[in-house]
């Protein structure tokens, strides 16, 4: 694990290289409510002097990745280490088999999805049957979902075919199918606000507060 | 080095598949049973209330659950459950008045789950000796139960430290306040050292270990690591195949907004991004107002208020718990 300093900006905001700069910018939006001042995730968790560091580095990147000039120099000099290898931060659950793990392996993003792309049209509504659609296309069980999105099977099932009444609360449901959706390849906050808007128009206690 | 016995080794899962069990259990032909610890370093987050709602739904659900209130100092485990105090506490266990621990379970009047309470009569039984500790830490380990349950102290007092590391799974409650989340990480950094320390002893890099720790070059876990490994390619292997089951699951009470929602994946991402170091988010559990009505009913609350917005939540908890042990089970 690389000390701050050494970490590349993409490092920093674990994007990669190749990132939008609509990505750089809600990566930069997760990183500062993560570590930057006032976060309560964080607090006390980093030495003062570093976090004040962490908190520089976090300015740093936004400033120079959303300037395309500043931008391209900054690639031309970046060594091919610079390239962030993480995985995603996840969105609603993290939990994994809790025995031992092949710690060595290096933590990989999840694997290449086979099958082919699924892009409707903007403005789409995402209904469940669609987010079932985007799933089959990608060639995914409900099973392979969940273990990519430790998301329980029944909640899936349930998201695709909108039972609403057997959904946790709009906090929780607009997790899961922000997970759902980006194990699927899709922009989750679209599919996520989409499909939140049908669940809670539709009464149910998927209510939000 | 003395305190060996209460770090059990992880073992990979074996070419049939089946990992290594307890002895005593894989003996009598059934499966083991599953030591959940209940902490957070901080007083009044809901420990007590994680920790006998857990014990009453996987009760509920045919599980055979003991619940041990492991606040020796200050037991109420039996009030969450609004029984009276025990006649029968651990202090018989400490004291040697009792052979076994199950001679001391009490019955809570719920089905399938009995206490073992922690209040003690004597002052000095509230920090117990080594070896009184390892010796309740053998029997809770092979106990006749499928779930142990242990509640735990606030503060990160060895013992405390010890009954969460011993645990399958470490459940660690905070609730969205600056406090508890200080408490929290506290917690957390004292545990993990702790349980690198003992590893460290066993696979013979105790003195690699204080060496880089006395350089006060290191930032964190990972780092200190890499350093030993670097030194060691070996036991440094086995020291991370260890302390990957290092992996604290997380509960965030009291969650009045979506925000105080997303504190458990932050508080994770924090972690993994900063000290390499996983975390799983159990889930977390609403504010309700149900939760004192029921604490001055002297109820539990899943048995007074099962509709409370708060017990539902705490019954997804105990799901996503057995559903990790469904997980460790086939291997995966």
């Amino acid at each position: 694990m690389k000390s701050l300093s050494e970490q590349s900006f993409y490092e920093i905001l674990e994007i990669r290289r190749s990132a939008t700069p609509e990505e750089v910018r809600r990566a930069y939006e997760r990183a500062r409510a993560l570590f930057g001042p006032g976060s309560l995730a964080s607090y006390t968790l980093l030495a003062p002097d570093e976090a004040e560091v962490l908190h520089l580095r976090i300015e740093e990147a936004r400033s120079v990745l959303l300037d395309p000039q500043a931008r391209a120099t900054y690639d031309e000099r970046l060594p091919a280490e610079g390239e962030w290898k993480g995985r995603p931060a996840a969105a609603f659950q993290t939990a994994k088999t809790p025995v031992a793990q092949d710690a060595q392996s290096p933590r990989t993003s999840w694997p290449a999805i086979p099958g082919v792309d699924f892009h409707p049209p903007e403005g789409t509504t995402w209904t469940g049957d669609l987010i079932r659609q985007a799933r089959e296309a990608r060639g995914l069980s409900i099973l392979q979902v969940s273990e990519r999105t430790k998301v329980q099977r029944s909640y899936i099932g349930n998201v695709e075919a909108e039972r609403f009444d057997q959904l946790p609360r709009a906090v929780y449901l607009r997790g899961i199918v922000l997970s759902i959706a980006s194990a699927l390849r899709l922009d989750g906050e679209k599919v996520a606000r989409s499909y939140m808007e049908r669940a809670t128009g539709a009464g149910a206690p998927a209510k939000g507060r | 080095m003395a305190e060996l016995p209460q770090l059990r080794l992880v073992t990979p899962p074996t070419a049939d598949g089946s990992a290594t069990r307890r002895p005593s259990t894989a003996r009598r032909g059934m499966r083991p049973g599953r030591i959940v610890s209940v902490g957070g370093g901080k007083g009044g987050v809901g420990k007590s209330l994680v920790a006998a709602s857990l014990g009453i739904e996987l009760a509920r659900r045919g599980c055979r659950v003991v619940l041990v209130d492991c606040d020796l100092g200050g037991a109420n485990l039996h009030t969450s459950l609004g029984i009276d105090p025990p006649r029968r506490t651990l202090s018989e266990f400490v004291n040697h008045s009792v052979e076994r621990i199950e001679e001391i379970l009490v019955p809570t009047g719920i089905p399938n789950l009995s206490l073992v309470s922690g209040a003690l009569d004597h002052l000095d039984a509230a920090s117990p000796s080594h070896g009184q500790k390892m010796r309740l830490i053998r029997h809770l380990q092979s106990m006749e139960a499928d779930f142990a349950i242990l509640d735990l102290a606030a503060g990160t007092q060895k013992n405390t430290l010890d009954f969460f590391l011993l645990a399958d799974h470490k459940v660690l409650v905070l609730a969205p306040e600056h406090s508890a989340v200080e408490n929290a990480h506290r917690f957390v950094k004292a545990a993990f050292w702790r349980r690198l320390r003992a590893a460290s002893s066993i696979f013979g890099v105790a003195n690699l270990l204080d060496e880089f720790l006395d350089g006060g070059r290191f930032r964190g876990p990972a780092e200190v690591l890499d350093a030993i490994q670097g030194a060691d390619e070996e036991a440094g292997r086995q020291l991370r195949e260890q302390m990957a089951a290092f992996r604290p699951g997380l509960v965030v009470n009291q969650v009045r907004t979506p925000e105080d929602a997303e504190l458990g994946p932050g508080v994770a991402a924090a972690w993994r991004r900063h000290f390499g170091i996983d975390m799983d988010v159990l889930g977390a559990v609403e504010y309700d107002d149900d939760v004192w009505r029921a604490a001055r009913e002297r109820r539990p609350l899943l048995l007074a208020r099962s509709e409370s917005r708060a017990s539902r939540s705490l019954v997804r908890i105990a799901s996503v718990i057995q559903e990790l042990d469904a997980l460790a089970e086939t291997g995966r």
